[in-house]
């Protein structure tokens, strides 16, 4: 098992840059390919460990989304689409090229939506139990809605293995700030409709990469056959399974899910 | 001092279903027709309140045991064609949470036009749980309360032609009211507060403030609300702009009091029966607010007795009276507990009287209402006769 950093310590690597009025906060670390990494819905601080993993193989850009960590949320800033052109002026402004693409939960969604748009810096993707399809029909819930569940409730169905409840009286400052402005930045994107965008579906058959969709056996947010819309509208993509692994892929099984990504650079290069 | 009955018009047949009262209790627990009987007898209330020389308060809330009330407007409606002299106050529509603005000002305009111009109207926030209904994003709140009210204010105050409206959330090719409301420019608007700076907007708006249930903390609302009212009109409030939100139970023998306070004090057990996660959705509080909070811990925002010390979880009646959120007992003793009350805060001149609250029967209510509007109502005169001109010539 890797060695998770606090939270302190992990900060130090951040960097920032300003883009379109953002100023976003950002890690880039180990050396190789290009490969963007989109976090879940806990923050770039909940993949440290997957991040960590990646970065012995790739050139990983981590950045926090606009409104969450410490990157600035602007006034405009209100859905996933916004995200999503932020992103691919990112991809210009660092001017990156056969980009890797991995994004986790709500970090799949927003990569979904950056290759809709435009994919023609992108060589492959990896999307980790991504949201942004129809989460609900009618009276049936498809996607578990969290924000109706308690903290605690939520944090054990979001992972195979036991999360860790801390008091928040024990958080630092800094933690709850970051936790609370994660909270906050999901609500805004994903509160209605429920973490999804009713017009993505038709889009997907726009995704001309290589796209790899992978879920947790154990997922009880999003369950495994909600991954089957994005397989039948990605027109390139496969679908694989991590046993014993919940939600929170890169909590669950990072080293697994490193082992997935890289292989399946490493087939679409070949 | 004007006196305002109140009831949250509770379902309190559901107080015995564990659990929360709000947002997830299933509605089959409601037998529909105890339900309008219940609503029937509280309007009968609101009746004799107007009789017995009360104005009337009205309030909603939605999937709650606790108010069965789920818009201010029906039930003022009933009660606009109902009574002869009560000022109608809804207090209050909470507009962030309404999806078509122009329906708003549409009802306002119909109910003071039915009512012959007796409507006042709170346009409040309201509590955070009820985005879980109506599903408007807890997000940029505060910003989407102040554009419906924008268009709320347009289209009653609107004497020229029709005009069309587009902003941020809203989109209207034509506003029209009709009928448009008697009162003119627009019926009184009152908001809500629970600080010196939510009141501030409120008093620069020449809007009448309350504050609910705050004990000691209405002193600093009524305090920001004068000197931010000072500041921009150049002059001090009347008291009339002022209102605070209490129970009372008085009764001729003090013992009396305290029963019927005890059935009222259901109202508090009930109301705070919510699940945690619907308290204070994400979003709803700017996330520094979020860090403060979690950081000051749960007690901070419990009210306070006059000690200082925070109202326990489970307080007696005697700590509810220590604290401002009740007046009990005889006549007397609950004119002294208002008069300290409005000395200690620097006056006011609306006394949102809950008059009938949680468990409290019909009959307990009658009386209530009928020994308060005979002995205490016309001693609170004294009250507003002294005004607040001296204590408060520092802001002048």
């Amino acid at each position: 098992m890797s060695k998770v950093p606090s939270l302190e310590d992990y900060l130090k690597d951040a960097k920032t840059l300003e883009l379109d009025g953002v100023s976003l906060e950002y890690f880039v670390k180990g050396e190789g390919p290009a490969l963007l990494y989109l976090h879940g819905m806990d923050g770039v601080e909940g993949s440290a460990a997957l991040i960590d993993i990646l970065a012995q193989k790739f050139t990983v850009y981590a950045p926090s989304h606009p409104g969450f960590g410490a990157s600035d949320l602007p006034r405009h800033f209100s859905t996933v689409d916004d995200l999503s052109y932020f992103y691919l002026d990112l991809m210009e402004h660092l001017d990156l090229n056969d980009v890797t693409l991995v994004g986790f939960s709500f970090g799949g969604w927003v990569a979904a939506e950056i290759l809709v748009k435009d994919g023609s810096r992108f060589s492959n993707a990896v999307l980790g139990a991504p949201l942004g399809l129809r989460t609900a029909n009618r009276r049936e819930q498809i996607v578990t809605d969290i924000f109706m569940l308690d903290r605690k409730d939520a944090e054990e169905r979001m992972q195979f293995k036991s999360p860790a409840l801390t008091d928040v009286s024990e958080l630092s400052e800094e933690e709850l700030g970051r936790k609370a402005r994660n909270a906050e930045a999901l609500t805004l994107y994903g509160w209605s409709p429920y973490l999804y965008n009713p017009k993505l579906e038709q889009r997907l058959h726009r995704i001309k990469v290589s796209t790899l969709v992978l879920w947790g056996e154990e997922d009880r947010i999003a369950p495994t056959t909600y991954g089957d819309g994005f397989v039948t509208g990605i027109k390139n993509a496969s679908f694989e399974t991590i046993p014993s692994c919940g939600h929170r892929i890169y909590t669950d099984s990072p080293e697994a899910a490193a082992d997935r990504i890289t292989k399946f650079k490493n087939a679409a290069a070949s | 001092m004007k006196v305002w009955q109140f009831s949250e018009q509770a379902y309190h047949p559901a107080f015995e279903v564990p659990g929360a009262m709000r947002v997830n209790l299933p509605s089959h627990h409601c037998d529909p027709v105890e339900a309008g009987a219940l609503i029937n007898r509280y309007l009968d209330e609101y009746m004799l309140a107007d009789q017995l020389g009360y104005n009337i308060m009205i309030n909603e809330h939605h999937a709650a045991a606790t108010c069965m009330s789920t818009s201010c407007m029906t039930t003022l409606a009933i009660l606009a064609r109902q009574t002869q002299n009560a000022r109608l106050l809804a207090l209050g529509i909470p507009i962030a949470n309404r999806s078509n603005p122009v329906r708003v000002a549409e009802e306002i305009a119909m109910v003071d036009a039915i009512s012959g111009g007796r409507l006042e109207v709170g346009l409040v926030k309201g509590a955070a749980y009820e985005v879980f209904m109506s599903n408007r994003l807890p997000n940029r709140f505060v910003d989407r309360f102040w554009e419906t009210h924008d268009l709320i204010l347009a289209a009653l105050t609107n004497r020229g032609d029709n005009f069309s409206w587009d902003s941020e959330n809203f989109h209207y090719r034509v506003v029209s009211l009709w009928p448009r409301p008697i009162q003119d420019p627009h019926p009184p608007i009152w908001m809500t507060a629970s600080s010196a700076n939510s009141a501030a907007p409120h008093a620069k708006l020449d809007y009448n403030c309350a504050t609910f249930l705050s004990g000691a903390v209405a002193r600093s609302v009524f305090d920001g609300y004068r000197k931010s009212y000072s500041e921009a009109h150049g002059r001090l409030p009347s008291d009339d702009k002022l209102a605070y939100l209490a129970i009372v139970s008085v009764a001729d023998d003090r013992k009396k009091a305290f029963e019927r306070a005890e059935e009222m004090k259901s109202y508090f057990t009930t109301a705070a029966r919510l699940d945690p996660q619907f308290r204070n959705p994400a979003g709803f509080n700017p996330w520094q607010v979020n860090v403060k909070m979690a950081q000051a811990g749960p007690f901070a925002i419990r009210p306070r007795l006059r000690d200082g010390s925070p109202l326990p979880s489970d307080p007696t009646i005697e700590q509810y009276i220590d604290a401002g959120l009740m007046f009990v007992g005889t006549p007397d003793d609950v004119f002294k507990q208002i008069a300290q009350f409005y000395s200690d805060v620097g006056g006011f001149g609306n006394l949102l009287m809950m008059g009938q609250a949680g468990t409290l029967s019909h009959e307990d209510t009658v009386e209530n209402l009928t020994l308060f509007s005979k002995e205490v109502m016309p001693r609170l005169k004294e009250l507003s006769a002294e005004g607040p001109e001296v204590r408060y010539e520092a802001f002048a």
